[in-house]
């Protein structure tokens, strides 16, 4: 980054005054976090307008998995979750009201702390979530006979759909940092749009903003890396190499975006042995006999496409606030209803 | 998601809002008329005349009990010294009382009544009461100590008395302790040590300069700020580049995505200030430093290096490390 | 989705290396990255993904004004 932020500022206010009302997304819920931390939407020009999209794991979590997973603890089956995942709202009840009821949950930082909890819990399972970013770390677990519940998911297939969707009127994409650290840069060519991987500091975000925003005014699609120290084209090849050799692709439900194919990561056959899904499949197929997802006014889904706002949601504020979370995207710090809820201003 | 009114939720311990509203219920149940005032601020008031005595008390469950810095008892004695220090008040006397586990190593007693010794010798404070049970092992973890205290203050420090022009000041870095204590559990080394210890010295000496006063303990910055604003009906606004927070501190909740406002202090207080006499206290208190300023309207911001301003919302209170 | 952190490699044992973050240190896993000692990686979950750029590492200088 060579410029100052009052610099980027002054360029993207030029580069914005050729152009009509634009809508950029920024895909990943830790980009959202930036722009929150630092409003910097107050510092846009008026016709900028910034959205957030699916990028936030937690957030686009199906109901009906996160159903399971509490149906598995409900059984007394051990949990390690990392910490997003703890109000996660099932039908019912959240992961914290079972372990406030005595069920043995954990929340851990890393996969590292899971193993270290087998010694004492040796059939505890890890709720898996997260894209490309973390699921090399579930990968490198299952091979050290770590019992994993995968809701992993790829990303890309989600930028498809989203572009797919004649819903949705995006500008152009601010493409995940870390996701693409992992992916390296090649695999978003196959985006016909307008996008920028960025880093995570508020003075990535502005220079991001003024390339984007120069492409998006000369239709130019070619990626362009801004996260250069931390991303190269390639991503990072061993990581890549355990995804491959550890899960492959199903098609899943995200909340919001609907069934998106070959989205999903499924744990490979090999090692089923430690995949929660095979493990306790008499008890999943039970629950899949009887299961019916309890309906909501929920609209989280609507918002993780960036078509409402959350002040559109019926729920939001009134009823659905960070310590009752209706959906997910109240429940993750990278939510946008959370970070809408949290910033008055 | 449905609530469930039916049980106590540990969230309702951690000093947000949802500790507020629990607060709340249980004094609606003791609604005795009565001559106290300031019963909603870090310590009561009762006015005998010419000075007015002020009473608090606190109950302490920490883990580890022994920590780099100080340990439960330290931190049993200081709570309630400075509890009543924020108040203006020179504490004069304090009483422990000891939930014990069967079990508990003799040694470890030993050590933690010295913790409480060393403080009451440092600061003249005596302790003058107590009360000590034993529980049958498995029934509490290892030990729990309530203090409760008395102090005497001819001028009251309340929390509503911060004024638009005044500086807000931190008496030195804060956050420290809650890293020391999360270090063990998410098995990281620092050289950090508690900040822990008492503040009634660095208090008294600049008692008529400060409008509001609090130390962030549980709930940190955010709470602790917003209760000042709250009651004042004032704004704050901070300053990013002048935050009290050392960078291992900031590290620690950037490794584990946890925010820095949410981080309790031991041994600090922050307080709103005569904007004239602000020079006096940096004087006097060598470790400290202007962090931010009191305005017109509501609320708690932050004024980022950019210039803009963010909204500081006071947390759930518990701590969750995050991957997203 | 994704908090990561930078830390600097300080001692490598087989998986693992105790890194710097600013000041703490941390056990980390490194069998995702080619590294060695001294050099500045991202840290997510606990595992290093990828090595940043030595040069890059420094602060990122947010000053409106400057």
């Amino acid at each position: 980054m060579t410029l100052t932020a009052k610099q980027y500022i002054h360029n993207i206010e030029q580069t914005a005054a050729d152009l009509g009302n634009i809508s950029i997304m920024e895909l990943c819920g830790t980009h959202s976090q930036t722009v929150a931390q630092n409003n910097l939407k107050s510092l846009l020009p008026k016709n900028i307008k910034l959205v957030s999209g699916p990028g936030c794991p937690i957030c686009v979590t199906d109901q009906t998995e996160i159903d399971l997973v509490i149906e598995l603890a409900k059984y007394d089956i051990p949990l390690a979750i990392y910490g997003d995942a703890l109000s996660l709202p099932g039908s019912e009840a959240s992961l914290e009201d079972l372990k406030q009821q005595g069920k043995h949950i954990f929340t851990v930082y890393s996969v590292a702390d899971a193993l270290t909890l087998q010694k004492d819990w040796p059939n505890i399972v890890l709720f898996g979530i997260g894209f490309e970013t973390t699921a090399p770390m579930t990968a490198w677990a299952i091979q050290q006979g770590l019992n994993i519940f995968s809701s992993h998911k790829y990303f890309p297939p989600a930028m498809s759909a989203l572009l797919a969707s004649e819903k949705i009127n995006i500008d152009g994409f601010i493409d995940p940092g870390h996701v693409s650290a992992i992916i390296g840069t090649q695999i978003f060519q196959q985006f016909k749009i307008p996008q920028v991987i960025s880093g995570f500091e508020a003075l990535d975000m502005l220079e991001t903003i003024d390339i984007l925003l120069k492409n998006i005014k000369n239709q130019n699609q070619t990626v362009v890396n801004q996260y250069k120290r931390a991303v190269n084209d390639q991503g990072n090849l061993k990581a890549q190499k355990l995804l491959k050799e550890v899960f492959e692709n199903r098609d899943t439900n995200w909340r919001g975006l609907g069934m998106i194919p070959k989205s999903g990561m499924k744990i490979k056959a090999k090692y089923q042995k430690n995949d929660a899904e095979y493990i306790y499949r008499d008890l999943i197929e039970k629950f899949k006999k009887t299961y019916q997802p309890r309906p909501s006014a929920c609209r989280c889904g609507k918002i993780l496409q960036g078509l409402i706002t959350p002040g559109d949601c019926p729920l939001f504020k009134k009823i659905c606030t960070p310590e009752n979370p209706q959906g997910a995207c109240m429940v993750s710090v990278e939510g946008t209803c959370r970070i809408t809820y949290e910033n008055r201003q | 998601m449905k609530t469930d009114n039916k049980t106590i939720k540990i969230e309702q311990g951690s000093g947000g809002a949802q500790s507020a509203e629990l607060i709340a219920a249980l004094r609606n149940a003791y609604h005795l008329k009565n001559n106290w005032t300031n019963q909603n601020d870090d310590a009561a008031v009762y006015d005998l005349g010419d000075k007015k005595l002020v009473f608090t008390t606190d109950a302490f469950i920490v883990d580890p009990i022994f920590f780099p810095g100080g340990d439960i008892g330290k931190l049993a004695v200081c709570g309630t010294i400075n509890d009543l220090s924020v108040m203006g008040a020179q504490p004069i006397g304090l009483s422990v009382s000891l939930v014990i586990e069967e079990g508990f190593s003799r040694t470890d007693l030993q050590k933690i009544s010295e913790s409480i010794n060393k403080i009451s010798q440092k600061t003249g404070i005596p302790i003058v009461t107590g009360d000590t049970k034993v529980i049958d092992k498995g029934k509490i973890d290892k030990i729990e100590i309530t203090t409760s205290g008395v102090g005497l203050a001819h001028d009251i420090i309340s929390n509503s008395g911060a004024r638009p022009g005044d500086n807000i000041i931190a008496s030195g870095d804060l956050g420290e302790h809650t890293a020391v204590i999360l270090s063990k559990r998410f098995d990281y080394q620092t050289d950090l040590i508690s900040d822990c210890q008492p503040l009634t010295t660095e208090i008294q000496s600049i008692l008529p300069y400060l409008h509001a006063c609090k130390d962030p303990t549980r709930g940190g910055m955010a709470a602790n700020l917003n209760e000042i604003a709250d009651k004042s009906k004032v704004k704050i606004v901070l300053s990013e580049k002048n935050l009290p927070y050392k960078k291992a501190v900031t590290s620690i909740c950037n490794l584990l995505g946890l925010s820095i406002f949410d981080l309790a202090s031991e041994g600090r207080f922050i307080a709103a200030v005569d904007p004239d006499k602000t020079d006096n206290i940096l004087a006097q208190l060598k470790n400290a430093k202007i962090i931010g300023k009191v305005e017109t309207g509501s609320g708690l911001y932050l004024k980022t290096s950019l210039d803009t301003l963010k909204e500081i919302r006071p947390s759930s209170g518990k701590l969750i490390p995050r991957i997203c | 989705m994704c908090l990561a952190i930078i830390g600097k490699i300080k001692e490598i044992k087989g998986q693992m290396a105790k890194t710097d973050i600013d000041g703490i240190t941390k056990k980390i896993n490194v069998s995702l990255v080619d590294i060695k000692v001294g050099d500045p990686v991202l840290i997510h979950a606990g595992f290093a993904i990828e090595k940043i750029s030595a040069q890059e590492a420094g602060e990122i200088k947010n000053d409106f004004n400057s």
